[in-house]
């Protein structure tokens, strides 16, 4: 029997060549020191193929139409014990998701991992956080309910704000100047194909560009060892080096180039991103068994006693539309459009070498004061809807 | 060696130019009806319909009051959206406003302990003409455009200015 697979697998390998293929995946070289924080990477991905396979299924029976997107999922709450669960793994890993690819951010971010020769690798990754802000906004509009209705009213209406075209790009996504049917089939549409279609491609993309430069890791895997009495740096001869792929693969600095010591991606990286992972689906999968995923009344637009209340991810920006005077509005755009293409041009801008967040002030203190004002931000947002 | 005549194309270059015409053809091709598609809802007029609000020989002096109208979704559907418009009467003299806020389009409610119309998301505050008495919103509260036959109340689905 063993000799059957054996043979089986020699079959596969000379057609589809996939001895090197495997080797390329699983055998790469991983930095040591810190792996528990390089997890974080590979728990966005499970929860980002999570939130693939439970939209497929929810797909079975929600149906996206004003009159009929809220009894559907009203009827999946009455009668369907384990859809239920579905779309509460659905609801749930995706606050999860959202919160751990901002700590996979940050990561990189205070690593100085974003640095030549993998400015691409953090561009890439801007664009898969951007892109799954986007699933989470459109995502908020589909059940229908009040809480998805005022949500949906003033996501869409925040584009008016836009200089000269603001008008323009609100009909554009509501199919119309005011909400309605159209609002919902096109929020539906970008939700489930034009966002995954982008989405998908460039998480490939962006593993392709880990397994080309290796994971950077951070500045410990490179210098403590190398540390003198004297508590001078020394880079390692090069012959120290380890020397298998994929270190170096571009030109980098000589002593950021390969980690001091490494140990194959499996099974010992893919241990702990293993134990990560299944830490937080069975998290994820108690929240949707327990709290579930909540479904309001339908949406109301003549109501007069109903407070919207933004999703938390939402909380900054909606905290900013209540600071923001009414001549600055325009302001509520021009920060999160400019924080994304300041995190876009970070790479391009900070091409100091230096990886050691301790000796790269000019970048950490407007990083974590970045971070701060968002979190700021949220604790007064969510302090105010606490209050009311 | 005679090089070959400037313009002429050579095979190469030939099939060069052939594999990008070929991929703009297709390109324009889906292009057009896909961006007609998306930006047709733009263009299209809205139906402007009339529509009864109701009997407001009992809307007291003074104090903004609520009726629920029943405007066509539009589009494909046969479904209504229910719209809240507030009811001011001063005198002889109505005015009939939206509750939709001018800041994020918030559900804004007539509060009688504040005198004004307060919008819940962001703390927009209207006095009772709908003028701006406080908070984020840009613009006064919008007016629907109406009619009144006697004692029953008309309104058109559009307002008297944009917002």
């Amino acid at each position: 029997m063993a000799r059957r697979l054996a043979a089986a697998y020699n079959w596969l390998d000379e057609r589809a060549a996939v001895r090197s293929l495997l080797r390329k995946g699983l055998y790469e070289a991983v930095p040591v020191r810190g792996a528990w924080f390089y997890t974080l990477g590979s728990a966005t991905l499970v929860l980002i193929l999570l939130q693939l396979i439970t939209g497929i299924f929810l797909t079975l029976l929600y149906v996206p139409s004003v009159t009929e997107a809220w009894a559907s999922l009203e009827y999946l709450k009455q009668h369907d014990a384990f859809g239920s669960i579905v779309r509460g793994i659905h609801l749930w890993s995706a606050y999860v998701l959202l919160f751990v690819i901002g700590l996979h951010m940050v990561r990189t971010f205070f690593s100085g991992s974003y640095k030549r020769p993998r400015e691409l690798n953090w561009v890439t990754g801007v664009g898969l956080f951007v892109l799954v802000l986007g699933m989470a906004i459109t995502g908020a509009f589909l059940p229908w309910d009040q809480a998805a209705y005022w949500t949906a009213v003033v996501v869409t209406n925040i584009a008016v704000y836009t200089p000269l075209v603001g008008p323009f790009l609100r009909a554009l996504w509501r199919g119309g100047d005011l909400m309605g049917p159209v609002t919902l089939s096109r929020t539906f549409g970008i939700h489930v194909w034009l966002i995954p279609a982008i989405l998908f491609p460039l998480i490939g993309a962006h593993l392709a560009l880990l397994r080309k430069h290796g994971e950077f890791g951070s500045y410990v895997n490179y210098r403590g060892a190398y540390r003198t009495r004297e508590g001078v740096d020394v880079p390692p001869a090069p012959a120290q080096r380890p020397i298998e792929p994929p270190y170096p693969a571009a030109p980098s600095d000589e002593l950021w180039a390969a980690p001091l010591q490494t140990e194959d991606f499996y099974p010992y990286q893919t241990f702990k991103d293993g134990l990560v992972s299944v830490a937080l689906v069975i998290l994820i999968f108690i929240l949707a068994v327990t709290i579930g995923a909540p479904l309001e009344a339908i949406a109301d637009p003549s109501t007069t006693n109903y407070t919207p209340v933004p999703e938390w991810f939402f909380l900054p920006l909606d905290q900013l539309l209540l600071l923001v005077p009414q001549q600055l509005i325009p302001l509520i755009l021009v920060l999160p459009l400019g924080g994304v293409v300041l995190m876009l041009a970070l790479p391009f801008i900070d091409r100091d070498p230096e990886r050691n967040p301790f000796e790269r002030p000019a970048v950490m203190v407007p990083g974590a004061f970045a971070v701060l004002f968002i979190v700021i931000l949220t604790l007064l947002g969510s302090g105010r809807l606490f209050n009311q | 060696m005679a090089r070959p005549e400037a313009r002429r194309l050579s095979r190469r270059q030939f099939a060069i130019l052939g594999t990008q015409v070929a991929g703009a053809v297709i390109g324009v091709l889906l292009g057009i009806p896909i961006v007609g598609f998306i930006l047709s809802p733009l263009f299209r007029r809205e139906q402007v319909s009339w529509q009864k609000v109701g009997d407001i020989s009992g809307v007291p002096n003074g104090q903004p009051t609520k009726f629920v109208v029943a405007f066509p979704q539009g589009d494909w559907s046969n479904a209504k959206a229910n719209t809240a418009v507030y009811v001011v009467k001063n005198n002889d003299n109505y005015k009939i406003f939206s509750n939709v806020c001018t800041h994020m389009e918030c559900p804004v409610h007539w509060d009688d302990a504040l005198h004004q119309f307060l919008c819940p998301c962001h703390g927009g505050l209207y006095d009772i003409n709908g003028q701006n008495a406080g908070g984020p919103p840009p613009k006064p509260l919008p007016q629907y455009v109406h009619r009144i036959d006697g004692t029953t109340l008309y309104v058109e689905n559009r307002f008297t200015e944009t917002i």
